[in-house]
């Protein structure tokens, strides 16, 4: 048992620092690029932002209307009844901008995006494209790995805030049918309970969970070996770390910021 | 041909999971050779063909191609990389990009040409291995053959001084074959090409071979022309190349 503990932490210090490194490398890839290939790095950035952003809008804008409308119809119902009714903005800027907001966006990356991510790597790696890549001496990192990352953050930051403003505004627009409160009224209070710090949070923790999210998914399809078999083995491995990671991103800036 | 090593490993050994493939292994290639490095599976030619051209790192003895030690600087590795060309036994091409695309590629990437000298250059590889009709197409709809052949254009695209193929007969008919030897010919008449193949079967393409160097555990057990192969005194000589 103890021996397992042990060579589990191993294998998972040693994960955590693969991760980290590979980070390093797309982050140092994308402050000081490469002389080489702007052109086509620049075109797979655009393409990352399309597929992983610009294609989950419809997605991500039916969830955050179904989101806000059950938190607005459920605060909106319930807080009247306890005398907590000016707090109804509070409670959605709590659960919605700051945690819920990020979260789920995140989420839906991660299932629509992610997955396909390591896949796609893994798939490269057992046809060899990887191999030829290198052979033709093009850099894999600054050309499959850094335009994925910054894809991914730059569609988390703008994906986490057309959330929230579906979620906030959309939600509530559908449950006037069942709440009195004055359109009007509400937004000035969502706007008294929103401060900077939350908008700034917000588009801290959307970037750390692109980060992870891009990071973690290239790590697992680059390690697939030469079977086609450890392609959704790799897959499934970074769904549940990147969820995983999220969480406790999600937790570690909570509790850094807000307490 | 010149009298100029182009590539050269000196005492070279490397292993494959935990097994050694090359094995203490000597080889030197002249610019303008063509060498095929023949043996049976897992014989150790792949990997001392990926030796050679710089994709793997020995675990001893040193590698040097073109002059340049691709153990060295990455800089030095990627202009390197742009003086050879590789195709590999499976096709490798990249499945998003289109034939055209997949050609293009590298001319792309390295900046080397405007887009009309770059358009111009592909279209004269693809016309070159007979697959010009296929500049549209995907690779995932390609046959192995035309597959390879694409392969083998994107490999020529950046007007490569070395040329490896790993597995010549992996994929391709009796025609492609044909093909593959007319291309490689009229490569060699237009430009100093020089090439390193690998066989895994005895084949008519001997013939246009330089030098044979037959491996088996890594070793070279025989290195000479194709038509004094059937004097070595050797069981698996007499089965790659008499038979």
């Amino acid at each position: 048992m103890i021996a397992w503990t042990g060579k589990k932490t191993v294998e998972g210090i040693a994960y955590a620092a693969d991760v980290l490194f590979l980070s390093y490398l797309a982050l140092k890839e994308f402050l000081s690029p490469a002389r080489r290939g702007r052109a086509e790095v620049s075109k797979a950035v655009t393409r990352q932002i399309l597929l992983i952003g610009v294609g989950a809008l419809p997605v991500v804008g039916a969830m955050a209307m179904m989101l806000g409308l059950i938190v607005i119809i459920q605060a909106g119902l319930v807080l009247p009844k306890v005398g907590a009714d000016a707090f109804l903005a509070h409670v959605i800027v709590v659960t919605v901008v700051r945690e819920l907001g990020p979260l789920l966006t995140a989420f839906i990356v991660i299932w629509r995006s992610g997955t396909v991510m390591g896949a796609e790597l893994g798939c490269m790696r057992v046809d060899q494209e990887i191999d030829a890549l290198e052979a033709m001496g093009i850099h894999v990192i600054g050309l499959l790995v850094m335009p994925r990352v910054v894809g991914a953050i730059v569609s988390m930051v703008c994906l986490t805030v057309y959330f929230d403003l579906v979620a906030v505004i959309g939600g509530f627009v559908v449950a006037k049918v069942v709440l009195t409160i004055p359109f009007a009224a509400y937004l000035t209070e969502i706007e008294k309970a929103l401060s900077l710090t939350d908008i700034l949070i917000t588009i801290i923790k959307s970037s750390l969970f692109g980060l992870a999210i891009a990071v973690i998914c290239c790590h697992h399809g680059l390690s697939v070996g030469s079977a086609m078999t450890e392609v959704p083995q790799q897959a499934t491995r970074a769904l549940l770390n990147t969820v995983a990671a999220c969480l406790i991103l999600d937790l570690v800036v909570s509790i850094s910021l807000y307490l | 041909m010149m009298n100029e090593a182009v590539i050269t490993l000196d005492h070279v050994s490397a292993s494959e999971g935990n097994q050694v493939r090359v094995d203490d292994l000597n080889l030197t290639v002249q610019r303008g050779e063509a060498v095929a490095l023949v043996g049976s599976h897992a014989s150790g030619k792949g990997l001392t063909l990926r030796l050679c051209a710089g994709l793997e790192a020995p675990e001893s003895g040193s590698v040097r191609i073109l002059g340049v030690n691709p153990a060295a600087a990455s800089e030095e590795l990627l202009d390197l990389r742009q003086r050879v060309g590789f195709v590999f036994a499976k096709p490798a091409l990249i499945n998003s990009l289109s034939v055209f695309d997949n050609v293009a590629l590298p001319l792309r990437y390295h900046d080397t040409l405007p887009e009309a000298a770059i358009q111009d250059r592909v279209m004269t590889r693809l016309v070159e291995c007979g697959v010009e009709d296929l500049r549209d197409r995907f690779p995932a709809g390609l046959a192995m053959g035309d597959a390879r052949l694409v392969a083998l254009a994107r490999a020529m695209a950046m007007d490569a001084e070395i040329l490896f193929v790993d597995e010549v007969l992996f994929g391709w008919d009796a025609d492609e074959l044909v093909r593959f030897r007319k291309i490689v010919e009229h490569y060699r008449k237009q430009r100093t090409l020089t090439i390193i193949v690998t066989f895994s079967a005895p084949t008519g393409l001997f013939a246009m071979m330089d030098r044979l160097v037959l491996i088996r555990d890594g070793r070279v057990i025989a290195d000479c022309p194709p038509v004094e192969a059937s004097r070595v005194d050797d069981p698996m000589v007499r089965d790659f190349v008499i038979m």
